[in-house]
Formats: structure tokens, sequence, C-alpha cells
């Protein structure tokens, strides 16, 4: 103990503020790492069940087919069975929590023309239409049916 | 040797020894509060990171650019308005070459007007010269050795335990070493909270057993999602991978995708 305070005042004082820098280091880190952090790996566990709690806005099929099964039913029968209710309403959780007319969308010629339009690069196999050729000034609903396209209304 | 021991020098150890003891709950008592008011999780203990390996994978054969992924991406995760996609969907068209000119292809234009996501206009060039054309959804490629986690420099970014890289919005100091590092441009600095956002796989809707967005409104299966470590009977991503030949984006990166596509040319980068 004596030999290493004998040591030259030069030399002591780097030597003291080497050990103060690391004794305020690991002060610093004891107090500031978040208590989940290293959980999976370098990172804070915690920001995984953060981010996992954040509220949805589309609520997903099976939360239409609830009070909407008979439109499910028909859907899921036909052509449009690939498609999510969502895919044409528009997010639903809002709806789903709180059924009204006004917080669902109503989808309307142009959510038709958006997959069905005719553009040569869409995939072959899928149908389209080129709207001036294909009974001009007339509705989509008036000949098919959304939710049943192979029917006739 | 019979060393004397001093009453001075026993009461200072006995007297060290008491504090000691007694600082290391204090310790602990001031190092809660300090985390209180660093961070406050109140998050839910049922789902276990550990025991899933989510996934999604292209098919380009299906996309006909509708865009609803993209715009329900936008709505889902609240993305700012403005050039900010979390996923989008790009138009590639590969002209026919020029009489004579010896080349076996044309131009390749690429376009991807807002996203993608309210539809496609018109093709910018006539039907007649298009020797191909394709739509081609991406996000977030989920890197193996993904380099946005590699450059983060305060731990914001990690690859979880179940798949989905993350950004930790809390720790996130919005510095861009990540946006610039993905080589895919799947980052993005979002001006409301000046933190980096991408892909989260919508974390907070696969935790709770739905898909994301995009693969929810997604009318033509372009998109699958699945979980590798507990697959479906008839597992839609399974099913992809035995119907399909796959390719990951940039391979020679080396970053190792586990996003695959199906369907693409070698244009598509």
């Amino acid at each position: 103990m004596r030999r290493l305070i004998q040591m030259p005042p030069q030399v002591l004082r780097i030597f003291l503020l080497a050990v103060g820098i690391v004794v305020a280091y690991s002060i610093a880190r004891y107090f500031l790492t978040p208590p989940s952090f290293g959980e999976f790996g370098w990172y804070r566990g915690a920001a995984l069940a953060e981010l996992a709690t954040r509220d949805r806005v589309y609520a997903g099929k099976l939360a239409c087919e609830e009070c909407h099964s008979d439109e499910y039913q028909k859907l899921v029968k036909h052509e449009h069975k690939s498609l999510a209710c969502e895919s044409c309403h528009g997010p639903g959780e809002a709806h789903s929590k709180d059924p009204r007319k006004d917080n669902i969308e109503k989808s309307s010629f142009a959510t038709c023309l958006r997959c069905h339009e005719a553009n040569p690069s869409r995939p072959k196999w899928h149908k389209q239409i080129v709207t001036k050729n294909h009974y001009p000034g007339s509705k989509c609903t008036e000949c098919h049916v959304p939710h049943s396209p192979s029917e006739v209304p | 040797m019979n060393k004397a021991v001093s009453r001075r020098s026993l009461l200072g150890k006995v007297g060290a020894a008491v504090a000691g003891l007694l600082a290391a709950p204090a310790a602990k008592a001031a190092k809660a509060v300090v985390q209180k008011v660093l961070v406050s999780a109140d998050a839910p203990k049922d789902y276990d990171p550990t025991r899933h390996k989510w996934v999604m994978a292209i098919d380009a054969n299906r996309c006909i650019g509708c865009g609803f992924c993209a715009e329900a991406c936008k709505k889902e995760n609240h993305v700012p308005e403005g050039p900010y996609f979390r996923t989008w969907v790009e138009r590639y068209i590969i002209t026919k070459p020029k009489p004579d000119s010896g080349a076996a292809r044309g131009e390749t234009l690429v376009d991807c007007p807002n996203g993608g996501m309210h539809g496609y206009p018109e093709a910018p060039v006539p039907k007649e010269e298009i020797q191909h054309s394709f739509f081609v959804p991406k996000l977030c490629n989920l890197c193996h050795h993904s380099p946005c986690v590699q450059v983060c420099p305060v731990g914001a970014t990690f690859d979880a335990p179940d798949g989905a890289v993350l950004i930790d919005p809390k720790y996130c100091i919005g510095c861009g070493f990540c946006i610039q590092a993905c080589p895919y441009g799947c980052r993005f600095l979002s001006p409301v909270t000046r933190t980096a956002e991408k892909c989260t796989l919508c974390y907070h809707r696969i935790t709770r057993g739905l898909k994301p967005a995009c693969v929810e409104v997604c009318p033509a299966q372009a998109r699958i999602f699945g979980d590798l470590k507990h697959p479906l009977p008839e597992d839609p991503i399974q099913q992809f991978y035995q119907k399909n030949l796959v390719v990951a984006l940039k391979p020679h990166l080396g970053t190792e995708p586990r996003v695959f596509y199906a369907g693409i040319d070698k244009e598509v980068r």
C-alpha cells in the first residue's frame, strides 16, 4: 500500500482518474441498464411486449363473420373467397367495436376497377375489363354481385 | 504472529460491513426508482417470442397491383402521410428490344406512384412495346444477418427471436445509420416521431394470432405469411416453398433474407 502511494504523483493521478472513470461507469451502468436488457439479446426485451400492445385498426375476417355470417358464407363460396372483408370495406376495428353505418366504408365503382381495370402488368389469370368497352356508363353492380360474382342479380 | 487488533480498526471494519449491507438494498431501491422514470412497461405475458418464427413470402405471379396492402399498412401502422412506406408495390416493365439492336430485351422501367397505395395507372408505354411486366410487393426482407442491426449504435434495432426485425422506439435516437445500411430501402425516418421506422410484420397483430394487415387484405394471396415453428395443416407458407422456385433479393450481399420471392425477374433488386 505504502509502495503504491509512493509512486510518482503524476502516475498516481492518472491511476486515480482511471479508477474514478471505471467506478462512475459502473454506477451509471448499474442504474441505467433497463431491467429487461439482455433477456433475448443485446437489446431491451420489454420492447417486444411494448410493440405488441399497440391497438389494431384492421379487425380481421373472423371479427366480421361474428355479425355478418350470411355475407361471409356467400363470400367464401365464390370467386372472391380470397378477399378479406376489409380489402374493399376498409379498416373495421372501430366498426366491430361500435357497429354503425358511418364508420365503415361502402365500396364503390373505383374499388372494383382497382383490381379489374385492364393493365398489361397484371397477371394473365386475373379477370380484367377495359371500362370504355365493357358496358360504358353502367355500374358494376347492375350485372355483378360483389360477394358472389358468379351469381346474376 | 500475534497481531493485536486495535479497537479503532475493528470498529472501522464492522462499520464498513454494516454500511455495505445497508447500501445494497438502498442501491436496489434507487435503481428501481431511476428505471421507473426511464421505462414503464405494462405488457401482456401470454406470448412467448422464442416459440415462433414468423416469415413472409411473396408470390409475384399472384400480385395484381391493387395496392391494398400498401394502403392497409399505412392505416394499420399510422405511417406518416407522404413518401413513407413500410411496404409498397413496384411495377416493372421490360420493353421489347429495338429491331436489329441485337439485344435480348429492351429497357427496364420501374415505377411506384405513391407506393402503389392508390392502385396503378396505365402503363407509361403502349402495350405492344412491352415484353414483360409485373408487380413486386416489397417489405422488410427479415435478414438473417441484418446490416441495420449491426450498425445501430444504441441497440435500438434488433432481430427478435420470433423472426421480426424490430425497432425499440424508446431507445432509437434517430441517427439514421440503419436507414443507410438497409440495402432494400425498407426503413425511413419518421417526421412525426423522429425515430427510424420499418415493417414490424404487424407485431401487434401477429402476437394476437392475426395476420399482418397487408396479408389480411391481399385479394390475390400474393403475400403468404406463416410460422415456421408451428406449421399449420396445409400450411400456405410450406406449400409456397414446395410449389415455387424461390429467390432472395440481393443475395450477393450476404444478408440472407428470410423473405423469399417467386416469379420475379433478374431486374428486381
